[in-house]
């Protein structure tokens, strides 16, 4: 069945070529160099995951699971996991219609070499967060690599993944897809930390199908990154679910980061909020595109989108692009965009009582930082999200 | 104390300090007063250094050493400190650790060793008890959400945890009730003793029905015309600021 959707996938590359200026969600993002890339065949066999893997782990290797990863894993007996080659219904690889007109999301999934499939057993609840390491271990230059997975959630579920990519090697361009299924009452945390170091480029579509009831958490966290795109799409298909999306992404140099949010309220009483916040140096550029779409039906809709954006630099940009659409008449719909310097006044007040001018710098990055870093979910992420912000601050 | 000689101040090409000259010795407690727009905040700032105000001459001379270029935070360090009229919030900066940092430059300018966590509380609880406050506000963001009297007797716990030599009071007792008036005041004379002075800027004298001053200023347009003792205060409460202008 996946030759069959990437056969389809590969048309409609070739039908649409590659993202061009003209396209909103490609107007501000730096593309060109993305064309360089290209996709191989690689013999990892010899790769030993040992430094990475613990019970909690499940270890990726330039897309692909490394199945000896599955022989400590804590939590194998509550999930079935397959090959998508396998799956019969053909239904359950669909994502986003958005992602559909996405010529990068076509090559990304054309070329994948095998997908995975996670089911999580009915009513199954695992204490600890399960980790997803991507190692993206690459001895050629201009590499490609996609990787394309299905996590589907039972009734009862409530699972947490913190998703981590590790750089090794040159740099490349990771295509990343995901798509996650959310029947009713059931609760996903999903966390992405990105921290790379060897110039690659990073381009996502995480896709959230959600049903009845379900709380979703997704936290990110973006650093050194060369190029970071992350297009995150949430359905609220069915009454009293609740979507949060905290992201804060810290850049400099030329580096570039882009967060693309759509949050489809399709039903009534459900609850959303975008937080996103970019904090940019040197001539580094971000670019928020959020939309919230509130279709007729879904009254009693409470939304609310935030994009704060702080310039450490006179040359660092920041393109927000806050967005509603509301076709339903009584709901409580909000966004707000702001960019700026630090605070002026609130240097001065910190240096009036003796603190340095870094130091007070220092202090209001960090203080702009915290305020999504506390709502991060998981302690031990919102601790190691701490540590990398001020390893980033201490340059 | 401090010594300032004829200084001049400007912001944006405005003049507002047009050669001001005072002078407060150690343990004395100065008034300056005037209407709105005379230049008793841009004095306020520009004594503590604030970058958005231009010195275009004079100077001001704090313990012997001459201040005018110094920087901000070494102002402070000095012994300087400024209680602001508008105390602005910093969301995400506990006053816990606001007030621990401002404490460990201090410490460490002074060579002193870095204040430990017990007796930061326990100085820190004390103060906040006679103020009227709970020990929640520690945890509480600079300012953030904070009402007019409680920014105020945030700006007294600074002053009393940083024990500075000079205090600069902009307007403290504007938008307080009586209770927090009396509060802050009591703050005040808790932390006179005779090695500091205070510089108490403000329009009305009900502050000072709790804190008795040395000298009384009157500042119009930019400059101090006239100076005495409280009774020029009370000249002021009855017949306003007009006949000093003449």
């Amino acid at each position: 069945m996946l030759k069959k959707i990437q056969q389809d996938s590969h048309d409609k590359f070739e039908a649409l070529g590659y993202p061009s200026k003209k396209l909103e969600n490609w107007k501000f993002s730096p593309s060109n160099h993305l064309k360089k890339y290209s996709s191989k065949n690689l013999d990892q066999s010899n790769f030993s995951i040992e430094k990475y893997s613990d019970k909690y782990t499940l270890c990726f290797i330039n897309g692909e699971l490394a199945t000896e990863s599955l022989n400590h894993f804590i939590y194998k007996d509550s999930i079935t996991i397959l090959d998508i080659g396998e799956l019969e219904d053909n239904s359950i690889c669909s994502t986003s219609s958005n992602f559909e007109k996405e010529a990068f999301f076509h090559l990304g999934l054309s070329t994948v070499k095998t997908g995975k499939y996670f089911e999580f057993h009915k009513g199954v609840k695992f204490e600890n967060p399960i980790k997803i390491i991507n190692i993206y271990n690459k001895s050629d230059k201009n590499l490609r690599i996609s990787s394309f997975n299905i996590f589907k959630l039972n009734e009862g579920n409530d699972i947490s993944i913190i998703e981590k990519d590790v750089n090794e090697g040159s740099g490349s361009f990771n295509l990343n897809l995901n798509k996650f299924i959310c029947p009713d009452n059931t609760i996903l945390n999903h966390s992405m930390l990105y921290d790379d170091k060897t110039e690659s480029n990073y381009l996502g579509y995480n896709y959230y199908d959600l049903g009845k009831s379900v709380l979703l958490n997704i936290d990110s966290m973006n650093i050194n990154s060369n190029f970071n795109k992350n297009f995150i799409e949430v359905d609220l298909n069915k009454e009293g679910s609740e979507a949060k999306i905290n992201i804060l992404n810290l850049a400099r140099g030329d580096q570039h980061l882009d967060n693309n949010i759509l949050m489809n309220h399709n039903a009534e009483h459900c609850i959303s909020f975008q937080n996103v916040r970019n904090i940019l140096d040197d001539q580094a550029t971000c670019v928020f595109n959020g939309k919230v779409i509130v279709s007729q039906g879904a009254q009693k809709t409470d939304s609310n989108q935030s994009n704060k954006n702080l310039l450490l630099s006179n040359s660092a940009t920041a393109h927000s692009n806050p967005q509603l659409e509301i076709y339903a008449d009584d709901v409580k719909c909000g966004h707000g965009s702001t960019t700026g310097a630090l605070d002026k006044e609130s240097i001065f007040y910190l240096r009036a009582r003796g603190i340095n001018e870094q130091d007070a710098n220092n202090i209001l990055i960090k203080a702009f930082a915290k305020e999504i870093l506390e709502e991060f979910f998981d302690d031990d992420i919102r601790n190691l999200s701490e540590d990398n912000l001020n390893h980033w601050i201490d340059g | 104390m401090i010594k300032i000689k004829n200084l001049k101040a400007s912001i944006e090409d405005k003049d507002i300090l047009k050669g001001i000259d005072l002078d407060i010795p150690k343990g004395e407690i100065h008034v300056i007063m005037g209407r709105n727009g005379s230049g008793k905040s841009t004095l306020a700032n520009v004594i503590a250094g604030n970058e958005a105000y231009e010195v275009d001459g004079g100077s001001i001379e704090m313990n012997g050493d001459d201040i005018t270029e110094m920087s901000i935070e070494n102002r402070a360090l000095q012994g300087l400190f400024l209680c602001f009229q508008y105390p602005v919030a910093i969301p995400g900066v506990s006053m816990a650790y606001f007030l621990r940092a401002a404490l460990n430059a201090k410490n460490k300018h002074d060579g002193k060793e870095e204040m430990d966590a017990v007796e930061f509380l326990t100085r820190a609880k004390k103060i906040l008890s006679e103020l009227g406050l709970d020990d929640s506000f520690l945890k509480r963001s600079i300012n953030d959400g904070f009402s007019g009297g409680e920014k105020k007797k945030s700006e007294i716990l600074q002053l009393l945890m940083l024990n500075p030599q000079l205090a600069v009071l902009d307007e403290t007792d504007s938008g307080l009730d009586v209770d927090a008036l009396r509060t802050v005041a009591k703050g005040v004379n808790e932390f006179k003793n005779g090695d500091n002075s205070v510089l108490i800027i403000t329009h009305y004298q009900r502050l000072l029905e709790y804190i008795k001053p040395d000298v009384v200023h009157i500042m119009i347009d930019g400059k101090i015309v006239k100076s005495g003792d409280m009774t020029l205060v009370h000249e002021v409460e009855k017949n306003g600021y007009a006949w000093l202008a003449k």
